[in-house]
C-alpha cells in the first residue's frame, strides 16, 4: 500500500469499523469498550485539531486493549457506525460558538454539534444512535457519549496547521480527555 | 419588504441558508441561496506532485470522497497519458458502482425519502429517519444499516482505506481482487440487490400509490424544462464511470455529446455578484439568466437527468423501471424536480446490478490492473457522475509532474442554477399573501433537497474572495436591500 505524504492522512483506517461486528446482524456487546474518536479534516487548518488529539492520544494510550482510539472525518450515522460495539464513546472535534479560540468545551449528543458531530446532510447524532439501536446495534447510552469541542479560530481555510491559539491547547486537551476516561475506568497511564 | 431565512437547510450538507423576499403583498419577490465557502484549495494544491491529488481531492467533501478520489484517478491517466489496462478499469467501476449504491441509499432513507414517506408536512422533528421507520416497519432500519456497513467494508476493502482510499494509480488500481474477496463482493453485492428492489417497492406502495403524491411530483410548481446532462457508453446507457457527456435538450433530442477533456468548449461558468458559487451554463446556448427552455443554456446534472439524456440502463431490472418511470410520468424527458428521487432509486438499483456484474466478469481478478506511465506529464481532465451530477478534475503539471493549475467542476456546482430557480418557483407557488406555515418552508426545501446539494465541495473550486455584501436587486436592476453574509 503506498504511503500517504501527508502526515494526517494515514489513519482513518478506523478500529473502530472492524470492532462493528459482522454486516447485516447485530453485532454483540463487548463489555468495557470505549471509543475515543478524533474527528476533523486534516487540510483545513483548525478543523484537523480533533484528528491532532487523537494521534497523541494513540501514543499516551498504548497498550490499553480496552480503549480504541480512532479517527475519522464525519458525524450523523457514519459517527454512530463507528461507536457500534462500544460502550462509551468520547468525541473530540473542533467547535465553533464565539468563545476565545482554545476554549475546550464538554457537550453531550444533545447540545451543540460541534464541526463533525452532527452531519446535516444525513441525520443528527441523538437520531443516529436512535436509529442504530433500532437496528439492532450495540451503541453506548446517551449518557455515555461525551463530545469534547476545541473552540477553532479558522475552520474555512485550507492549511496544514492549526493557529497558534488552537495549536496551544492540543496537550491540554489530550489531558482532558485522559481524565474523562479516568473518571469511566480509572488508572490510566499520564 | 419582509425577508424569511430558512437557516440552516434542513438535512444538508454545506448549512446552506435561503432568504425568500417577499412584496409589500406578501408574495414572493426573490430568492437567494447563500453557502459559506472554504478557501484556498487550489493555492493548496499548486507545487504539490499531481499523483497527490485523488488523496487530496477526497478530503475536500465529507459526502463523496470517492467521486473525487475517482476523478482525480482518471485525471492522472490523462496526465501521465497513460491508458489503464481493462481489468483497471472494471475495477473501478466495481468500486464506483459499490459507493454509488450507498450513497443514494443514504439520500434516500435520510434525507429525500421523510418527505415522502413521512409526509411533506409533518412536523419536522418526525420528518427524518426515525420517522421512516415507525412508518415503514422496524426493519427497515436494519436493512438500511446494512446495506451502508456493506457498502463501506467493501469499499475499504478494494480502496485500502476506509471512506478515504488511496487506491488510484496513473495507469490502474494499487492492487486487485483475489477469489475470496471476489467472492464476499458478489454475495453482498446479491442482497444489495434485493434491498434496491425493497426500496423501489417501498416507494411504489408509498408514494406511486398515492395520488396526491404522484400530483405534488408532477405539478408545475416542481416542474423545469432545461436541457439534461449525463455520461453514457457507446449504447448511450446511463455509465457513472466512463462514457461521453450527452445533454439533451427540452425536447429530449440530443443536442451536444462530446469528450470529458472538451468541456470547456461545452460548458462555461457564470459569477453572479451575490452567490459565491459559480453557475455553470452550456456554452453554445448562451447564459440568458434564471430561466429554462431551449434559448437558455441552464441544465441540470442529476439521477433525473442522467436517466433523461440517455436512452435505457444496460441492467436488466433497472432497464424494467427504467421504461415504467417514463410509462408512469409520461414519456421522455421527465422534467419534475421531484421524480429525481424515483430516479436515483433506479439509479440504486442499476448500481447494484452493476456490482454484481462486474463481480461475476471473468476478468475481475487478473493480476493485469496497472501499467506504469512513461511519459512525461502535462494536462489532464477526468470525469466521473458523481452522486449529484457530472463532477470533471482538470489539472496542469510543469515537466516534473508539480501542479501548476487545478479546475473542478463538481456535481452540485452544475445544477446551482436550476436548484435557485426550482427554490424561487416552489416558494412562489406555495407562499401567497404572507402565509407562512412550516409545512410550506418545508416544500420549498423539498424543491432544494431533490438536488441533493452538497455545497461542502462546490465552493472549494472557486478563487474567488467572500463578498462581504449581498446585493438584492429588483428586474430593473436597482439595489433594493444590501445584506451583510450570514445576517440573523
Amino acid at each position: 500500500m503506498p504511503v500517504p505524504r501527508h502526515p494526517l492522512l494515514a489513519a482513518d483506517d478506523a478500529p473502530g469499523a472492524a470492532a462493528a461486528g459482522a454486516s447485516g446482524s447485530p453485532p454483540c456487546a463487548r463489555p468495557s469498550r470505549t471509543l475515543v474518536i478524533g474527528l476533523g479534516n486534516p487540510l483545513v487548518s483548525d478543523d484537523s485539531v480533533g484528528l491532532r488529539v487523537a494521534r497523541a492520544l494513540q501514543t499516551r494510550l498504548a497498550g490499553r486493549a480496552d480503549i480504541v482510539v480512532t479517527e475519522d472525518y464525519w458525524g450523523g450515522l457514519r459517527l454512530m457506525e463507528q461507536m457500534i460495539g462500544f460502550d462509551r464513546a468520547i468525541v473530540v472535534d473542533a467547535i465553533c460558538t464565539g468563545a476565545p479560540p482554545g476554549t475546550i468545551h464538554h457537550l453531550t449528543p444533545e447540545a451543540l454539534a460541534t464541526q463533525r458531530s452532527a452531519s446535516a446532510h444525513d441525520v443528527n447524532l441523538p437520531t443516529a444512535l436512535a436509529f442504530g439501536r433500532q437496528a439492532g446495534a450495540h451503541l453506548p447510552a446517551d449518557r455515555d457519549v461525551v463530545l469534547v469541542g476545541i473552540e477553532a479560530q479558522d475552520v474555512v481555510n485550507f492549511g496544514e496547521q492549526c493557529t497558534p491559539a488552537v495549536a496551544a491547547v492540543i496537550p491540554r486537551a489530550v489531558d482532558e480527555v485522559v481524565r474523562l476516561l479516568e473518571s469511566f475506568l480509572g488508572g490510566l497511564p499520564r | 419588504m419582509k425577508r424569511i431565512s430558512i437557516d440552516p437547510i434542513t438535512r444538508l450538507e454545506g448549512h446552506g441558508k435561503i432568504d425568500i423576499f417577499l412584496d409589500d403583498q406578501g408574495d414572493v419577490a426573490n430568492c437567494y441561496l447563500q453557502i459559506p465557502e472554504l478557501r484556498g484549495f487550489e493555492k493548496f494544491c499548486v507545487g504539490r506532485p499531481v499523483e497527490e491529488m485523488p488523496n487530496l481531492t477526497e478530503r475536500i467533501c465529507g459526502v463523496c470522497p470517492e467521486a473525487h478520489h475517482m476523478a482525480g484517478t482518471k485525471a492522472l491517466d490523462a496526465v501521465f497519458h497513460v491508458d489503464p489496462p481493462p481489468a483497471a478499469k472494471k475495477l473501478r467501476e466495481l468500486f464506483y458502482s459499490i459507493f454509488f449504491a450507498t450513497d443514494h441509499t443514504t439520500h434516500f432513507y435520510a434525507l429525500g425519502g421523510p418527505d415522502f414517506v413521512v409526509g411533506p408536512d409533518a412536523p419536522p422533528a418526525e420528518r427524518n429517519l426515525i420517522g421512516v421507520i415507525h412508518k415503514v416497519g422496524m426493519d427497515v432500519a436494519g436493512k438500511v444499516l446494512k446495506m451502508r456497513r456493506d457498502g463501506h467494508k467493501l469499499i475499504k476493502m478494494m480502496g485500502g482505506r476506509a471512506v478515504h482510499p488511496n487506491w488510484g494509480l496513473p495507469g490502474g488500481v494499487s492492487c486487485g481482487l483475489d477469489e475470496a474477496k471476489r467472492a464476499e463482493i458478489e454475495k453482498l453485492g446479491r442482497d444489495a440487490i434485493e434491498f434496491a428492489k425493497f426500496s423501489l417497492k417501498l416507494f411504489a406502495d408509498v408514494v406511486l400509490a398515492n395520488s396526491q403524491y404522484v400530483d405534488l411530483i408532477k405539478s408545475d410548481m416542481y416542474t423545469h424544462r432545461p436541457y439534461n446532462m449525463g455520461t453514457v457508453d457507446a449504447n448511450n446507457h446511463v455509465n457513472f464511470y466512463d462514457g461521453k457527456i450527452r445533454v439533451v435538450g427540452p425536447d429530449g433530442k440530443e443536442k451536444f455529446k462530446y469528450d470529458a477533456k472538451d468541456y470547456q468548449q461545452y460548458v462555461a461558468e457564470r459569477v453572479e455578484p451575490w452567490s459565491y458559487l459559480k453557475f455553470p451554463y452550456l456554452k453554445k446556448i448562451g447564459w440568458k439568466g434564471f430561466v429554462d427552455g431551449p434559448d437558455s443554456g441552464v441544465y441540470r446534472a442529476t439521477p433525473l437527468s442522467r436517466l433523461n439524456a440517455a436512452d435505457g440502463l444496460a441492467t436488466p431490472l433497472a432497464q424494467q423501471e427504467y421504461v415504467r418511470f417514463y410509462d408512469t410520468l409520461g414519456g421522455k424527458p421527465v422534467q419534475p424536480t421531484l421524480a429525481t428521487h424515483w430516479a436515483r432509486l433506479i439509479e440504486l438499483l442499476y448500481a447494484t446490478e452493476n456490482w454484481v456484474r462486474l463481480a461475476t466478469d471473468p476478468e475481475i481478478t487478473s493480476p493485469e490492473y496497472r501499467v506504469l506511465p512513461t511519459e512525461t506529464p502535462t494536462e489532464g481532465v477526468g470525469c466521473v457522475e458523481a452522486p449529484r451530477g457530472t463532477l470533471t478534475h482538470h489539472y496542469t503539471t510543469d515537466e516534473r509532474g508539480l501542479v501548476t493549475k487545478v479546475n473542478l467542476i463538481v456535481g452540485t456546482t452544475n445544477n446551482n442554477a436550476p436548484i435557485c430557480m426550482s427554490v424561487k418557483k416552489a416558494a412562489q407557488g406555495l407562499i401567497k399573501k404572507g402565509e407562512v406555515r412550516e409545512g410550506l418552508l418545508n416544500m420549498v426545501e423539498m424543491a432544494f433537497r431533490a438536488y441533493d446539494p452538497c455545497f461542502g465541495c462546490a465552493t472549494h473550486s472557486l478563487p474567488g474572495q467572500m463578498p462581504l455584501e449581498i446585493r438584492l436587486r429588483d428586474p430593473q436592476g436597482t439595489v433594493l436591500q444590501r445584506l451583510k453574509q450570514f445576517v440573523d
